[in-house]
């Protein structure tokens, strides 16, 4: 089975994730990556980024998701996924703290792409939310949402919490808040810390075993990995659990890797755990 | 302390992980999982060019210890050491092929004489190999054989600068086996 035939089967996910650099403003407690303003940046470099986007639609993927750290820390962000999106649609993940005032104009080449930003949003008050993601992240995040949907662009927003430790009224409220600025409830995403990382260190979130992460393909500047939670970071080393390939280009590299994991795993294990 | 990280059992990567599942797969192939995709080739390489393959255990580590000796890889002379004593050489063949006694005394047979004369002028020499040297080796070997020793002296050699280049470390069992049957570590 190609890649292609294998994605149009469902057996692998349709999505590429490319962490596009590892420094961050923030240092939120249960980063899997570690992420702080003092961390090596692991920055892959724009032209791999969109050579990745290509190859990735030459194999049959169908969506580009970009991570890090905070990935608009990158001057040459919005450029470059905008030339990604010229290949296939993107989901940026995003803190959102870099778009106070007029430096949202950093966001003017994605207006009218296939473009989505997916904002961190933990809790619907500020103390609980910024205990985990740092000071005055809350009204960062409240004051930047509803600007970029004014813009035009599409927003997600995603509430990361413990496992069953978000109440139904707090998901009731952040609910209520992500309407008022005309997000509708399938952009909005609750999913579970996982104790890697970060979290590893302040034990928090749930153990997982591979299995239960569906196999994306996720590319790092250090190598390929199973899924999106794969390239991780824990005491500045590089985690190498679930690396494929160090090789990320061609993408055919770790992309047949992967499917040749997924094809020799027992039938049925692909459970996940509630991870988008 | 090696130069790289060996990647323990704990650490494997997905394509190399089954290498773990009987245990430390040895610092070879520990340092290799840090580029999965190159491990999971290398090592079946690896084992078909020094295995016993069609001319045998005997000549094969005649091969690997030798050209190991005359390239100075502290782990591959201190882990063929052992394995050319388990395999059935005497330690007066042992110790000459590391070295430490006259090669000439140790070895009568002119099949091994021609090979060990082919492994030195290989392993060590620049340019083409004497014709004395390689005319005595066509005399006694077939052609595949001589692929197959000459393919295992250059992977021996690739493994020799590997080793000695990462300063990946000999296993405690080892170096105490052979300190305790006399041999230097060095």
């Amino acid at each position: 089975m190609s890649v292609r035939e294998a994605i149009e089967a469902g057996t692998l996910p349709d999505r590429v994730w490319i962490y596009s650099n590892y420094h961050c403003n923030l240092e939120c407690a249960y980063c899997l990556t570690e992420s702080s303003p003092r961390s090596r940046r692991r920055s892959l470099d724009a032209v791999s980024m969109i050579a990745v986007a290509h190859e990735a639609a030459e194999l049959g993927f169908r969506e580009i998701g970009v991570t890090g750290g905070e990935p608009f820390l990158r001057r040459d962000l919005a450029a470059t996924i905008a030339a990604m999106a010229a290949i296939l649609p993107v989901t940026v993940l995003t803190n959102a703290t870099q778009f106070s005032g007029d430096r949202i104009a950093m966001t003017d080449p994605l207006v009218g792409l296939p473009v989505r930003l997916q904002i961190s949003l933990d809790a619907p008050d500020p103390e609980p939310n910024d205990e985990l993601r740092g000071p005055d992240n809350f009204a960062k995040v409240v004051d930047a949402v509803p600007r970029l949907v004014e813009r035009g662009l599409r927003v997600r927003i995603a509430t990361t919490v413990e496992p069953g430790r978000l109440s139904e009224t707090d998901h009731r409220r952040l609910c209520e808040l992500h309407r008022t600025w005309g997000i509708d409830d399938d952009d909005h995403l609750v999913r579970p810390v996982l104790r890697e990382g970060r979290a590893d260190a302040t034990g928090m979130g749930a153990r997982f075993e591979r299995d239960q992460l569906p196999p994306e393909l996720a590319v790092a500047e250090h190598g390929a990995f199973w899924s999106a939670f794969g390239p991780t970071i824990r005491g500045d080393v590089a985690d190498t659990h679930l690396l494929i390939t160090r090789t990320i280009l061609p993408l055919a590299t770790p992309a047949s890797a992967l499917l040749r994991l997924v094809e020799g795993r027992p039938q049925g294990a692909d459970a996940n755990i509630g991870i988008r | 302390m090696a130069l790289v990280d060996l990647i323990d059992a704990e650490r494997a990567p997905l394509l190399v992980a089954h290498l773990y599942e009987n245990g430390d797969p040895g610092p070879i192939a520990s340092a290799l999982a840090q580029v999965p995709e190159l491990c999971e080739v290398a090592l079946p390489f690896l084992g078909a060019s020094l295995g016993p393959g069609a001319t045998g255990v005997r000549l094969k580590e005649l091969v690997i210890l030798r050209t190991s000796a005359r390239l100075e890889c502290r782990y591959c002379v201190a882990a063929h050491t052992a394995v050319a004593l388990d395999v059935g050489l005497g330690l007066d063949e042992v110790h000459a092929l590391r070295d430490d006694d006259d090669l000439d005394a140790a070895f009568a047979d002119p099949r091994e004489r021609a090979l060990l004369a082919w492994i030195d002028a290989v392993a060590t020499g620049r340019g083409p190999v004497p014709a004395g040297v390689t005319a005595a080796m066509r005399e006694r070997f077939d052609d595949h054989e001589i692929v197959e020793l000459t393919n295992c002296i250059g992977v021996t050699m690739l493994l020799n600068r590997f080793c000695t280049a990462l300063d990946l470390p000999v296993g405690a069992s080892v170096a105490e086996r052979l300190t305790s049957e006399g041999f230097d570590i060095r």
